[in-house]
């Protein structure tokens, strides 16, 4: 009798240890980020590589916000159980593979018969090499730009946005774009959107003549405070401090830009492609996109994300046949036309997959006009710190709750020891 | 002793097995690797590396630190009494049964059977400052309607706020206490011309005061930890750091900077001030008069 109790108790528990087995034999699994409808871009593309490949099963593993993402990642990382196939931003990656935690792709690149890297746009492809290894494979090289709803730049009478528009054209078509609708002393209607953080702020720093960071190989500090980029952060933060053509922080916390963009409510916003299949599935108005209107001088800031393999995957190969199909022309035209990236093969971007004037955005050329000018922010172990520190310190600019150059500066000192510490 | 005796000896520890040995694996051990983590550099992947005192030593200059400790004895000074004395009046209130007290009390438990994360989200919808319930509710009374979660001054509060409403445990443990005492002895204070307040503070607080001092213990301890869900799905930490609490920091600290022996350096300290605090009030209540027995 007793036996048999403390048999069950072990059977029991033996099942609970191995419930936790991730269960696919010959296959492999993705992870992947995004809002619903990025996450079906991604359903698609697995769904084309198991036609092709019926004997590797794809287990798409899907954490909607890209902080969590990361959270969970690193996670799984430390767990030594990630997926076998990750996603993950150039700025996020370092740290991974400063701790040798992804397994190099330059290699399996060059052994390739489908893909070489000089199908590549250059730009995205050097962000992902640590210590002069190409660590993962970039699926796009978007940018910021600036999303419009084109219905409410007609209703106010404007023209919209054009190529070489400036940081006053901008400004000026803000204004008439902000506006009382109901005149109950509230503004119900705002011109622009803006994420109050680093990311945001760099490209304007470029703008106008400034530096983000010293060197931007090996980076010691922040350089927000020149001359140069003071001006560049005063016009930032002026949008909501001055000129309130962004929200105030009540308004921000009580509905964000984004939502507010997409219920017709903000007419111009910033973003990356990413934006792209949730504003074709979810804007009810006709919307494009713009570059961003140009300081001094022109400039755009890099946003790629790439495929990852961890070293921790016992599936190395079957993950890198995935990750070659998911960068071939095949898998990035899939991913191309359903308008989530900005396809990082120069001959993807340049197709009608991408371009396709009759699928929203039709003004798509942007985001390649923008590569000759595009900067990407350094590639840096404690990157995700000193971003998330920094714009706290931003986030008090923009919102007036301290003058523009105390904001900077304290990004600057507050952030100092993250460059240095764990060399 | 023959074999039957010593089975049933034997029959407790056998039943407490399983349960021994999860608290053994999924947290003695845990927390023992941890402890050890906190003396090394660590990120997480590849081999620890000894340091001895360096991220203490760092924790002690970090900024982060010290608002996130701050902020969490805040809400430590602020939850725990105002929890205790909720569930303390609510117990009084619905002790004695009528025809509707099993709907009352079933109404004051349910929010705690919410789970956390959906608890935060229908939470941050009541604070909003312009589309939230609350602030209309506010107004028509004529008080003030702060806007929440975006102020500095009014996220902290807001977050205590909405743990409140979470107090099931605490209601349905003060109702065991209540019946815990003994009828005669309020009959008795009753003949002898007690009025109801001299039978609450003679009779109902000191006799209730093992379990008070229970739950009070028991809520440090776990408002400690309780923060993490709403200041991770209502704030992020934010407005400005205003409801950045020690568990947000730790998991920060591990999972976004991959800085582990940092992180579990400031659980650790963190674990000492949870200790000293229960210590105090432990100290506290045998100044009151408390005892075992």
């Amino acid at each position: 009798m007793k036996t048999r109790t403390i048999l069950i108790a072990i059977i029991a528990f033996a099942s609970i240890l191995t419930a936790c087995q991730p269960a696919n034999g010959g296959g492999i699994s993705f992870m992947v980020f995004g809002d619903p409808a990025e996450l079906a871009v991604y359903q698609t593309l697995v769904a084309a590589f198991e036609q092709a490949h019926p004997d590797l099963p794809v287990e798409l593993i899907h954490v909607p916000g890209q902080a969590d993402y990361r959270n969970r990642l690193a996670a799984d990382m430390v767990a030594g159980t990630p997926a076998d196939v990750v996603l993950i931003n150039y700025r996020h990656y370092a740290a991974f593979a400063q701790s040798g935690a992804l397994e190099p792709l330059g290699p399996y690149l060059a052994k390739s018969s489908l893909i070489q890297e000089s199908d590549f746009y250059i730009e995205a492809v050097e962000p992902f090499k640590w210590l002069d290894e190409l660590i993962c494979i970039p699926q796009n090289i978007s940018s910021l730009v600036v999303y419009y709803n084109k219905d409410l730049f007609d209703q106010a009478g404007l023209p919209y946005p054009a190529d070489d528009w400036t940081w006053d054209d901008f400004l000026a078509a803000a204004r008439s774009l902000t506006q009382d609708l109901d005149h109950d002393g509230r503004t119900d209607q705002f011109g622009v959107g803006i994420e109050a953080s680093l990311i945001r702020l760099a490209p304007f720093v470029w703008q106008a003549g400034g530096e983000v960071v010293d060197y931007d190989a090996n980076p010691s500090t922040l350089t927000i405070d020149s001359t140069k980029a003071i001006q560049a952060a005063e016009f930032f933060f002026s949008l909501q401090t001055v000129h309130h053509v962004a929200p105030g922080l009540d308004e921000e916390t009580a509905e964000d830009s984004e939502s507010r963009f997409i219920n017709g409510r903000t007419a111009m916003f910033f973003n990356s492609r990413r934006g792209v299949p949730t504003y074709r599935e979810s804007a009810a108005f006709d919307w494009d996109v713009a570059p961003l209107p140009r300081g001094e001088t022109r400039a755009g800031i890099l946003h790629a994300d790439a495929y990852c393999l961890p070293g921790a995957s016992k599936h190395k190969d079957a993950a890198w046949t995935f990750i070659e199909f998911a960068n071939s022309v095949e898998g990035q035209t899939i991913v191309a036309a359903s308008g989530r990236t900005v396809p990082s093969l120069i001959s993807v971007a340049n197709s009608p997959a991408f371009l396709d004037p009759s699928a929203k955005p039709a003004n798509s050329r942007v985001f390649l006009d923008t590569i000759p000018y595009i900067h990407a922010l350094p590639v840096h172990f404690n990157w995700i710190e000193i971003e998330d520190i920094a714009s706290e310190e931003l986030w008090r600019g923009f919102y007036g709750q301290t003058d523009p150059l105390d904001a900077l500066q304290r990004a600057i000192q507050r952030t100092r020891v993250y460059f240095t510490e764990n060399e | 002793m023959n074999s039957l005796a010593r089975s049933r000896r034997l029959q407790p520890y056998l039943f407490l097995t399983p349960y021994l040995l999860g608290a053994l694996l999924l947290v003695a051990l845990p927390a023992g690797v941890s402890f050890l983590i906190a003396f090394t550099r660590y990120s997480g992947m590849g081999r620890p590396v000894f340091v001895g005192w360096q991220n203490f030593q760092w924790v002690k200059t970090d900024l982060l630190f010290w608002v996130a400790l701050i902020n969490s004895l805040l809400y430590i000074l602020m939850a725990v009494p105002l929890r205790l004395l909720g569930a303390l009046g609510l117990a009084l209130l619905y002790s004695r049964p009528t025809r509707a007290t099993g709907l009352y009390r079933a109404a004051v438990y349910l929010p705690t059977v919410i789970p956390d994360t959906a608890y935060a989200l229908v939470w941050t919808w009541i604070l909003n400052p312009f589309y939230g319930p609350l602030n209309p509710a506010l107004r028509t009374l004529g008080l003030p309607a702060p806007s929440w979660l975006a102020e500095s001054a009014w996220a902290l509060p807001a977050i205590v706020l909405a743990s409140l409403f979470q107090i099931g445990e605490g209601f349905v443990v003060l109702l065991a206490g209540l019946r815990h005492i003994p009828r005669e002895t309020y009959d008795a204070a009753r003949v002898d011309g007690a009025n109801r307040w001299q039978t609450f503070t003679a009779i109902t607080l000191p006799l209730l005061s093992p379990w008070l001092i229970l739950l009070s213990v028991r809520d440090v301890v776990l408002s400690f930890q309780s923060t993490f869900t709403p200041a991770y799905i209502m704030t992020r930490g934010g407005p400005y750091y205003a409801t950045y609490f020690t568990p947000l920091h730790i998991y920060e600290t591990a999972l976004d900077g991959m800085h582990f022996g940092e992180a579990a350096a400031v659980m650790l300290l963190v674990f000492i001030v949870t200790i000293l605090l229960v210590v105090l009030l432990y100290n506290l209540a045998e100044g009151w008069g408390f005892d075992e027995d």
